[in-house]
């Protein structure tokens, strides 16, 4: 219940800053900066479907996580963990070969790594941890 | 390993959710047991098992994959 609306809180607060971001400075934005906008948004939407499941667990008198969720949690991390270290290294083949700010390629290499984590999540909800 | 949970769930007549409830796992937790897409530890099978009345033999058929 406690971490359900802590993702909450912490979802509306990225959505803010972002929201912020994007429409308060008057700056025209370009690609990069729309597509950012879109995957931070895309990054919300699972934040809150994460509250979302755990919140209504609680009210089912569910627990909140029990040894599937944390199964799938753990092996989420450590595959998205394995694919986010070639990302890290295609950023840095690409650093050489594209023309982008440090901030932009940072800030570029953490979505990812959460879009990563998110994909890894659904794969392995679809296929299950039957041979583990 | 396959298992036999609808089967005995619909002997008792309870849902997902009760037993569920009864073994202290999210519904989610059953249904993928029931699609064989998880396989449980010894304490849930033993929980499963207990709350059917039966061994655990009864319900999780080790086939060897």
């Amino acid at each position: 219940m406690k971490r359900g609306l802590i993702a909450v809180v912490v979802s509306v607060l990225v959505l803010g800053t972002a929201a912020f971001w994007f429409f308060g400075t008057g700056d025209h934005k370009v690609g990069f900066e729309i597509v950012s906008f879109g995957v931070i948004i895309v990054l919300v939407g699972f934040g809150l479907l994460f509250a979302y499941r755990r919140l209504s667990s609680a009210h089912r008198g569910e627990p909140a996580e029990d040894e599937l969720s944390k199964k799938i949690v753990q092996k989420t991390a450590a595959l998205s963990y394995y694919i986010s270290l070639y990302m890290w290294v295609f950023m840095i083949w690409l650093k050489d070969r594209v023309t982008l700010d440090t901030e932009h390629l940072l800030g570029a290499g953490i979505l990812s790594m959460a879009v990563i984590f998110f994909v890894c999540w659904i794969v392995i909800r679809v296929r299950g941890l039957r041979h583990e | 390993m396959n298992n036999r949970i609808r089967e005995y769930r619909a002997r008792h007549d309870l849902t997902q959710e009760d037993l569920a409830r009864k073994v202290g796992v999210r519904r989610e937790t059953i249904v993928f047991l029931e699609k064989n897409k998880y396989n449980p530890s010894l304490k849930l099978a033993h929980d499963i098992a207990s709350a059917f009345g039966v061994t655990i033999e009864e319900i999780f058929i080790f086939d060897g994959k």
